[in-house]
């Protein structure tokens, strides 16, 4: 307990300079900007902003990422209230009850709760990080390349849960996602592989390129095609402090939301998903009146925001403790943090303490940006969103282009996303969802890496990875899940999870 | 705008381009160093992939006959080569005549993709554009790339 303080006394130490601060505010800024957009989720903003943070020492990199994500977040939840159209899964809960409200003139309120939940979630999963992070890291010290292995295994089974569609494509997109991983030099033998005869292929697949492509450029597409969508209804936002009356009858659900995205977070597996899901069932389980809900209760905002938030922030416990990314926004992050020479998983903690009790601290001060940016600043985001269509596809096109140029300075990374923009787009219209893709894609190498050291340990004995015991239990967890999802009777209730 | 819509389901089509995609990759890896289990080669990890691939494409164009699953949504042609385009026109200019005139491109081209675009508008916009990102990224970021030609 007083030595997690003391740690986070030294990080306090680190990140608090005039500089970090600015980094932080300013990803958080940009990451609001580009988040707020409608039709870029997540995936697409974080990717976009990424190269930003390229020219930054690793610490103000990650200072700077962090603001980037909760930016990327919350703006999410913005655009869910303000006209109904849900950055990604996430928010897709936030929209029924918030877009309501914001019909009726309390969209301000809606925000502002939706901003006050997600701060207090986002600190009590911090909170947990700094506890739980150093102990989970210390037994994942002991993991070796069989257990690696397995545990990959089983983040990537668990990544099946995330995608609502057949679980049979969301296997293939995995796999897909593997093997484009392998594109690129063998660390082993330096041999290219599958690199087209292409040069710039040589260090791999640009995984900036093929997020913005597969989730950027494919969204836009997609957007145009249907001329009906977006423009904001109602400019009425409505007082953005909330009233006493407000905050009192929210108090309970951002409390059970925290809790419960705290939990669902370390599981792998879209845990920031089924989060907010569950608790938008939770809360109407608990209300006393049901037929509020989907007519603008504001307990079926904090809820679920406090939820995805808590669990949002609790995804970068397996993330830091054992490397392993839980979605496909995690695995953008590791993707980032490997540009910078930092490998996510235990030894992180136990040998860059800097870093870790950095971000920690960097995730505090990311979650306070986020209200001061978005309970003061909400009209200039409101504005944002009264741009129509018709310029800001101009503006998300032209800003990939430049920012997926800027990763490599060579036009070459983005004929490689207008590659991925029209697979992206195939994919949508072939039912299949790309997130999967892009964990398998990051986690690919890791694999092949684990499997190749454990294969030579064991002289090529396979049964190497059921005779250790960790290994064993994660391969069985991993089987019985996909045994769970093929089921009938469970694919039902998954399905209702999705559609409530 | 035109649309075209496929016939047949989607579960056939997304197994068909699996079956592409992992025919193309095995072309690449066929002739690098298989290897055995003890001793991997360069090629093992990728064949193993592409070979569990191109199993599920079967099995999705196999279920897509089958069954009447989902069909495939309807496809709008002008927005996606539209889009597609107007990026390969940026990636061609902006080594060779500048930022600017590769976003002025870029923006010109993208203006065909939808029909609620103005003329005056989107050439307003992309001078806008074409101020900002001149700033933020060449003189905040110090990317190294041409203004002007």
């Amino acid at each position: 307990m007083m030595e997690t303080l003391g740690l986070l006394g030294h990080g306090l130490f680190v990140v608090l300079t005039p500089e970090n601060l600015l980094l932080c505010l300013l990803g958080a800024v940009f990451g609001t900007l580009i988040g707020v957009l409608p039709g870029l989720g997540p995936v697409a903003t974080i990717s976009l902003l990424m190269p930003i943070t390229f020219s930054l020492d690793p610490i103000g990199a990650i200072i700077m990422l962090s603001g980037i994500y909760y930016g990327a977040q919350y703006g999410g939840s913005t655009t869910a209230i303000l006209v109904n159209i849900p950055g990604e899964s996430t928010s897709v809960v936030t929209a029924i009850d918030g877009y309501k409200m914001a019909q009726q003139g309390r969209a301000g309120d809606a925000l502002a709760i939706a901003a006050i939940g997600s701060f207090i979630a986002g600190c009590f999963g911090t909170l947990i990080i700094a506890f739980a992070g150093p102990p989970l890291a210390k037994v994942a010290q002991q993991f070796t390349s069989p257990e690696y292995f397995s545990l990959m295994v089983f983040g990537l089974v668990a990544a099946v849960v995330l995608a609502n569609g057949s679980l049979i494509s969301a296997l293939a997109m995995i796999f897909l996602g593997l093997l484009l991983g392998m594109v690129g030099m063998d660390v082993n033998t330096g041999a290219a592989r599958m690199t087209f005869g292409l040069i710039e292929l040589s260090d791999g697949i640009s995984f900036v390129a093929m997020a913005l492509g597969l989730f950027g450029v494919a969204e836009v597409i997609c957007n145009l095609e249907d001329a009906a969508t977006r423009g904001l209804n109602s400019s009425r936002i409505g007082r953005i402090w909330p009233t006493r009356d407000v905050l009192k009858s929210a108090r309970g659900a951002i409390a059970r939301g925290t809790l419960l995205g705290s939990l669902f977070g370390i599981l792998p597996g879209g845990g920031a998903t089924m989060a907010s899901f569950s608790s938008y069932a939770l809360e109407k389980r608990v209300a006393k009146d049901r037929s509020r809900f989907g007519r603008g209760a504001i307990e079926g905002v904090a809820g679920p925001e406090a939820a995805n938030n808590a669990a949002a922030q609790t995804s970068f416990i397996p993330l830091l403790t054992m490397g392993l990314p839980t979605s496909a926004t995690m695995a953008l992050m590791i993707g980032a943090l490997t540009l910078h020479g930092i490998a996510p998983g235990p030894n992180v903690i136990v040998r860059q303490p800097d870093l870790f009790w950095g971000l920690i601290v960097s995730m505090f001060v990311g979650n306070v940006m986020l209200v001061i940016i978005n309970l003061p600043m909400i009209g200039l985001w409101v504005k944002l969103l009264q741009i129509p269509y018709r310029l800001l596809f101009l503006f998300i096109v032209v800003i990939s282009a430049i920012g997926v140029y800027s990763v490599n300075n060579s036009p070459f990374d983005i004929y490689l996303m207008i590659g991925f923009g029209l697979l992206g787009y195939l994919l949508r219209k072939f039912n299949a969802e790309p997130a999967p893709m892009l964990m398998g894609f990051v986690l690919g190498p890791m694999l092949e890496e684990n499997f190749r050291r454990a294969m030579l340990t064991s002289r090529g004995d396979l049964m190497i990875f059921v005779e250790r015991p960790i290994s064993l239990g994660l391969l069985i967890i991993s089987v019985l899940l996909i045994i769970s999802i093929a089921l009938p009777s469970v694919r039902a209730g998954r399905e209702d999870v999705f559609q409530e | 705008m035109k649309q075209f819509t496929l016939r047949g389901s989607a579960d056939l089509y997304l197994g068909l381009l699996l079956l592409f995609i992992s025919g193309v990759m095995y072309w690449y890896v066929s002739d690098l160093e298989i290897g055995t289990v003890r001793r991997m080669g360069t090629g093992f990890f990728p064949l193993v992939l592409i070979v569990i691939l191109a199993g599920f494409g079967v099995i999705l164009a196999v279920r897509g006959v089958l069954t009447k699953s989902v069909r495939v949504a309807p496809i709008t042609l002008r927005p996606l080569l539209i889009i597609l385009v107007s990026f390969v026109a940026f990636a061609l200019l902006v080594d060779r005549v500048g930022l600017i005139l590769a976003i002025f491109a870029q923006v010109a081209v993208a203006h065909f993709a939808s029909d609620e675009t103005k003329p005056a508008q989107s050439l307003l916009f992309g001078i806008v554009l074409a101020l900002l990102s001149s700033g933020v990224f060449v003189g905040l970021l110090n990317m190294p790339v041409e203004l002007l030609p």
